[in-house]
């Protein structure tokens, strides 16, 4: 494939092409579900390879992808991505911003403890089975799952400049649920919730633990079902990890993506409320709260090499210390806010375009462990595992449900709530936090299902958190 | 012999096996613009092979691209390996064996019809009818091609093909974002009257030239726009679905044939509409036909396929719920909307989701136009609400149904996807709750 892909690039090699980009991805995915204790489905999508080719003409891309990797369609494809740039730029305001970099030529392989694909399929099985079978058996579970999802992609990126880089990954994403219902009401429990997503392979799985946690998910969905509301109209609330991952991601991680400040995701993802001119000056959080995007950390879903446009990974600063400082970038909207690209630019597959998409976001640590911040608390809720997210056009306003909260009375836990619903203002939730956890409680948490971009593409990416404490958040909202 | 026609004869040839394929061509021209604009141009293709292979009441799936007899013959001896390793599903009793065919229309390709060229030419025209109004337009432009067999083991080999056609344009204010919208969906582009979707756009943009207001949390009288009420009704399909009734999530449970909604409600799943994007099939080879969901506010039917089908001792009725139609009422829309002392006309929703799929309890926000009512006349826009309710709340707070419906189309994005539509009025429900302001629009 790489000859090809280099055979690409010298057709590429245009007088009017300024800038020109090839990838390839051959990506594996298999994935194991039981439902109500039986195997629903063992599905597997392997060598799914895909093509993609980007090129700039006249300040306007064109993109063309195809899965139909014949000598046919690939000239098909160099094709249709120049007729997509030519014809467009006669509908362009403005040409694209473009600068050059230096070229880049890495491999990077990530190594698996446990190769899902490589592994005994039996063995896979009889392991989800022993788990669907535990959540089968009380009355009050109505209904149960347990899934994994195993994923391997290989992808070369080469460009224009001489960049060509090749890389294997793989990723797992485990997940188990239950259902009590009684009369009208069904309230449910997961493990380990919806940020479960983690670069590596069984081994993850055996990590997350789910065997060992089936009875406690049963429990508590059943103690869920005679649980009281949250009555206050305002508490202070300390957010567990999983579910902080997901406000982290929903509130500033898409908030400062930088396509949103242009308009180029109006159509359907939104917008944002960020201005240029808060750059630098804009009060996003509490001193405590420093948040950064970095691609060069390779226990996160987002570590790279190179983008998906070729810029290197990089670790760049968001908000520090309270104050937004940076942005999530691309080569065309950098300079526009004057910066350098941020190395943010990513596509699911290979016949999908880049887009500007978050790697590894990350709430740094601060002082402390959980335990702690819950013996410093004297009246609130410790709440976790998501349930709902909503959040609106320009990431401002958000509504959030967990599946669970555990209510504190002087400094300890007194007892659970059910669906424990809060809202929030981003600056003033932010500006609220008033304690972050330590490194011993700080870790990633990911999903492959972050949806963005139209085509539409559901990316992996990684968010570093540890618990923190917001003070007198509405947690009382209810439909 | 084509592949489709080997994929027939594989059915026959292994004789402890049965199957289930899904063989697809597909195809997207998609266009994206911003800041009236070109954002880019897509093309993509893809040609896959999606196979569930079952062995007695084992099964195992798995698909591949650009598939050839070779490669697929090599998967399926490895399939046979794996699937003797399986558990069986003990609710698993056959696949599909509806006889019924559609009469498989041939359709054109919609993407060579509205190329490239043409849709810029549109878009360019909508773009300068909005100039003078310093609003310029942001949106989607979306031409699919798709061929697809269904073909298993209990002989059904049935072809759909859809060429369906997407434009929704985003007019966005450049004094201060106020955004409206206008969409056009369809396979045939001779419905598309660029005419009077510019003179739509427009008149909505010149309604969002108010001032721009907040108002405050509460209960109000609301008019939701057909796309609204479309798509609280998608969000609702999901409890109709025989699988939500297994998994204990499906709000009509226990409520066949009984009155859940007011009279005036009627719901069709209809797949042969002519104002609607049109279906053969369901995803098992099902013909997918016309289906009373709520009838007079009576409950009459969940939306069925083989496996729950059969393992829920229920009829099968190939019914997706793509193509949903609601049936009007008597008010005009000047009637719905002057009958209204204070309330809002909401035009466009974002980022819903359910708090418990059960009780139908969602929040999710206004978008693209939100304004107040006021003495039965739309006279400000207001920044975007959230909004927390039971989506069976909203449908029993109807009071009044418009008396001419609109297709609203949505595409689903992802994959190799599809686009739908529904045909929607104009409804008013009273006590619609607002639960906060985004203090943005």
């Amino acid at each position: 494939m790489k000859d090809i892909i280099k055979r690409i690039i010298n057709k590429l090699d245009l007088p009017d092409v300024t800038f020109a980009d090839v990838r390839f991805t051959r990506t594996d995915q298999q994935m194991i579900y039981f439902e109500k204790g039986i195997l629903r489905s063992f599905d597997s999508e392997l060598d799914a390879s895909a093509l993609g080719i980007r090129v700039l003409i006249d300040g306007c891309w064109g993109f063309a992808g195809t899965k139909i990797l014949t000598d046919n369609e690939i000239d098909k494809t160099i094709k249709k991505a120049i007729y997509n740039a030519r014809s467009g730029a006669s509908f362009r305001r403005e040409p694209a911003a473009y600068r050059r970099q230096e070229p880049v030529t890495k491999s990077y392989v990530f190594q698996p403890e446990e190769d899902p694909f490589a592994m005994d399929n039996k063995y896979k099985i009889d392991y989800h089975q022993k788990i669907a079978s535990q959540l089968v058996g009380n009355d009050k579970i109505v209904y149960s799952y347990v899934y994994t999802e195993f994923y391997r992609q290989y992808k070369i990126y080469a460009n224009t400049e001489g960049s060509f880089v090749d890389s294997l990954v793989y990723d797992t994403m485990p997940m188990m649920y239950v259902l009590a219902a009684e009369g009208n009401e069904a309230l449910c429990r997961t493990w380990p919730g919806h940020m479960n997503g983690y670069r590596g392979g069984f081994e993850i799985v055996h990590r997350e633990k789910l065997p060992e946690n089936t009875e406690t998910i049963i429990k508590e969905a059943i103690d869920l079902l005679s649980a009281p509301r949250i009555e206050e109209e305002r508490a202070d609330i300390i957010i567990g990890g999983g579910h902080l991952a997901l406000q982290l991601h929903e509130s500033v991680g898409h908030a400062t993506e930088a396509d949103r400040i242009f308009g180029k995701e109006i159509s359907y993802a939104g917008k944002t409320f960020i201005k240029p001119v808060m750059l630098g000056n804009f009060r996003y959080g509490s001193d405590l709260v420093n948040i950064y995007s970095d691609s060069t950390d390779q226990g996160g879903l987002g570590f790279h090499l190179v983008d998906d446009e070729g810029t290197p990974g990089q670790k760049v600063d968001i908000v520090k210390n309270g104050i937004l400082v940076g942005q999530q970038t691309s080569q065309e909207n950098a300079p526009l806010l004057g910066l350098s690209p941020s190395s943010n630019m990513m596509a699911s597959f290979a016949d999908d375009i880049p887009l500007i998409r978050m790697t590894n976001f990350c709430l740094a640590p601060g002082n402390g462990s959980l335990n702690d911040l819950i013996r410093n608390t004297e009246h609130g809720y410790y709440i976790d595992f998501t349930k709902t997210w909503s959040i609106d056009d320009n990431r401002f306003n958000f509504q959030f449900t967990t599946e669970i909260g555990w209510k504190i009375e002087n400094g300890e836990i007194s007892g659970i709530v059910r669906e424990p619903t809060y809202y929030g203002i981003t600056p003033e939730f932010w500006g609220a936090c008033d304690a972050i956890c330590g490194e011993e409680n700080w870790k990633f948490h990911g999903t492959f299902h972050c949806g963005k971009g139209e085509p539409g593409q559901a990316m992996h990416l990684s968010h570093g958190v540890a618990p923190a404490r917001f003070k007198n958040v509405v947690v009382n909202v209810k439909a | 012999m084509n592949f489709q026609d080997e994929l027939v004869k594989i059915c026959s040839d292994y004789a402890d096996l049965k199957f289930q394929f899904h063989y697809r061509y597909w195809e997207t021209d998609f266009l994206r613009f911003y800041q009236s604009q070109i954002n880019y141009n897509i093309s993509k293709s893809s040609i896959s092979l999606s196979t569930t292979l079952y062995k007695g009441k084992k099964s195992y799936s798995f698909t591949i691209y650009n598939p050839d007899l070779h490669k697929l013959q090599e998967k399926i001896e490895e399939a046979r390996l794996i699937v003797d390793q399986l558990p069986e599903d003990p609710d698993f009793i056959d696949l599909e064996d509806d006889e019924q065919r559609s009469s498989e229309r041939e359709k054109s390709n919609n993407i060579i019809k509205v190329n490239l060229e043409h849709k810029l030419e549109i878009l360019n025209q909508i773009a300068k009818a909005l100039e003078p109004y310093d609003f310029r337009i942001f949106g989607t432009f979306i031409c699919n091609f798709k061929t697809l067999y269904i073909i298993n083991s209990n002989g059904i080999n049935k072809r759909e093909i859809s060429s369906p056609i997407f434009l929704e344009v985003k007019a966005v204010s450049q004094k201060n974002e106020v955004t409206v919208l206008e969409a056009y969906g369809g396979e045939n582009f001779n419905t598309f009257n660029l005419d009077r979707f510019t003179k739509n756009i427009t008149a909505k943009v010149k309604a969002a030239q108010s001032e721009v207001i907040d108002v405050e949390p509460g209960e109000y009288d609301v008019v939701l726009a057909p796309r609204c009420i479309g798509e609280f009704w998608n969000y609702l399909e999901s409890s109709l679905t025989a699988r939500s009734l297994d998994s204990r999530q499906s709000f009509f449970e226990g409520k066949l044939n009984q009155k859940v909604f007011p009279d005036q409600i009627t719901l069709i799943d209809d797949p042969e509409h002519p104002d609607l994007i049109n279906f053969d099939y369901n995803g098992d080879g099902h013909l997918y036909q016309k289906t009373f969901l709520i009838e007079n506010g009576v409950f009459k039917n969940f939306l069925v396929d083989n496996y729950y089908g059969r393992k829920l001792k229920m009829e099968k009725n190939g019914a997706e719920g793509a193509a949903l139609v609601m049936s009007t009422g008597n008010k005009t829309w000047e009637e719905l909307v002057g009958s209204v002392k204070r309330g809002l006309y909401i035009s466009s929703l974002h980022y819903m989701n359910f708090i418990n799929r059960k009780e139908t309890s969602i929040t999710g926000l206004t978008r693209d136009g939100t304004f107040l009512i006021e003495d039965g006349r739309l006279t400000k826009v207001v920044n975007n609400l959230r909004f927390t309710e039971k989506i069976a709340d909203i449908i029993n707070g109807i009071a009044e149904i418009e008396n001419q419906a609109y297709t609203v189309p949505y595409s689903s994005n992802y994959g190799e996807f599809g686009i739908s539509s529904v045909k929607m009025p104009h409804v008013l429900v009273q006590g619609f709750q607002i639960s906060s302001s985004t203090r943005t629009v």
